[in-house]
């Protein structure tokens, strides 16, 4: 029975597990094993997941964006969470973010696109340097070379993320049952029908979006300054308080500034 | 390239941060990888705003990038705080909040020695200010 139902869905099994095993392989851990043999598997669970499940739409060009930015997205951060020295981690992690922001162009989004390099690339990724040019100046240490109970956790986390996958499998196969079971619906008459986007729903007649231009910083604005200006509100004066509270926390020297 | 891709994309990323948080030690990692969390729920926010036509899913996402400021701002300053106490930024050296005498759990090998706190030393600077006769004294 379950033997059956594992064969049944190995397109979507198998990548997961190799996922698994390529993030277990690669976080770091004493003695080091060969990096090359966990970024084979990952590439490899990567491309079946893409060939499987991930099929190609009508518009070539922005399949071929998309494939990129995601794939980028995904190597780097498995590169963040596993690369042994934390300045490296950080600069891979500064990659994530600029493939992230390619997503972000893909779902039309320019203004949030730049607004999110300018203040992650550009502002928390330095203040991540500095602190560790300020704490760890040595490179790897041991405890960077040791990671917390890898397989554990990283099994955890991936029976998380099947979950997920299987649900919205489940979600997508109750919408045309004679389709081979996948994680997108290709059909466009079927997707007319169960994923079409809600009318008449924006609150605000003034945060309506006009037209195509969806991302503009006009549009953004107008929805920002209408429906959510308390939140607006909110959000400055958490941002003030957290100026306030990281001057609090921050520490000084311990004996004191001027010396007799 | 839909929505369900974009989904897909988010989730891999936030399962990703949820194994850097859980797996790495060195603090300034573990707040990376609450970092690569929150760029998978930005993913999955804006794709459904494209979904849904209207911009609340970018404006959620603005939200986002604010409280991701204040958290790194915070985090750090904490993190330096936490530094120059034990001269390290293993986590493993803040894993035991209890009394000193109570039954301690099994200690994980390579933890390195923890070294002897640095007190603030106060220093005696100025002098003393005199205080005036009639102050206690004097009648309302």
């Amino acid at each position: 029975m379950v033997w059956n139902w594992l064969i049944s869905e190995w397109r979507l099994i198998l990548p997961l597990v190799l996922g698994w095993i390529a993030v277990c392989w690669l976080l770091p851990q004493q003695p080091s094993r060969s990096r090359a043999v966990g970024g084979l598997l990952g590439v490899a669970a990567m491309l079946m997941f893409g060939w499987y499940h991930l099929p190609l739409g009508g518009d070539v060009l922005r399949d071929v964006m998309f494939y990129v930015f995601a794939f980028a997205a995904v190597s780097t951060a498995t590169l963040t969470i596993t690369v042994r020295n934390p300045v490296y981690a950080a600069l891979w992690f500064a990659v994530t973010t600029l493939s992230v922001c390619g997503l972000f162009l893909l779902n039309s989004a320019p203004f949030l696109a730049t607004a999110t390099v300018i203040v992650y690339a550009g502002a928390i990724i330095v203040t991540f340097l500095f602190v560790i040019m300020l704490a760890q100046q040595e490179g790897a240490t041991t405890y960077d070379r040791h990671a917390y109970q890898p397989a554990a956790a990283s099994l955890l986390a991936f029976l998380l993320l099947s979950c997920v996958l299987f649900t919205l499998q489940d979600w997508n196969r109750g919408m045309d049952a004679d389709e081979m079971p996948t994680l997108i619906v290709k059909d466009p008459a079927v997707r007319q029908k169960y994923i079409r986007p809600p009318e008449g729903r924006a609150g605000n007649a003034l945060s309506r979006p006009e037209g195509d231009d969806l991302g503009s910083l006009r549009n953004v604005g107008r929805s920002l300054f209408t429906d959510y200006l308390y939140a607006v509100e909110i959000a400055g004066t958490v941002l003030l308080i957290a100026t306030i509270g990281a001057i609090a926390i921050a520490p000084r020297r311990s004996r004191g500034t001027f010396s007799p | 390239m839909n929505l369900e891709s974009q989904l897909i994309v988010g989730a891999v990323l936030f399962i990703l941060g949820m194994i850097g948080f859980l797996t790495r030690r060195n603090l300034i990692l573990m707040i990376l990888s609450a970092e690569l969390m929150l760029h998978g729920v930005s993913v999955n926010l804006t794709a459904f705003g494209r979904q849904h036509g209207n911009a609340s899913g970018q404006v959620f996402t603005i939200f986002v990038l604010t409280i991701a400021a204040c958290e790194a701002g915070l985090a750090l300053a904490l993190i330096l705080s936490l530094y120059q106490r034990r001269k390290s930024l293993d986590i493993f050296l803040w894993g035991n909040l209890g009394e000193p005498d109570s039954v301690k759990p099994a200690e994980y090998p390579p933890t390195a020695e923890p070294p002897a706190a640095e007190y603030p030393q106060l220093v005696p600077t100025g002098h003393v200010p005199k205080m005036p006769a009639s102050v206690g004294t004097s009648k309302v």
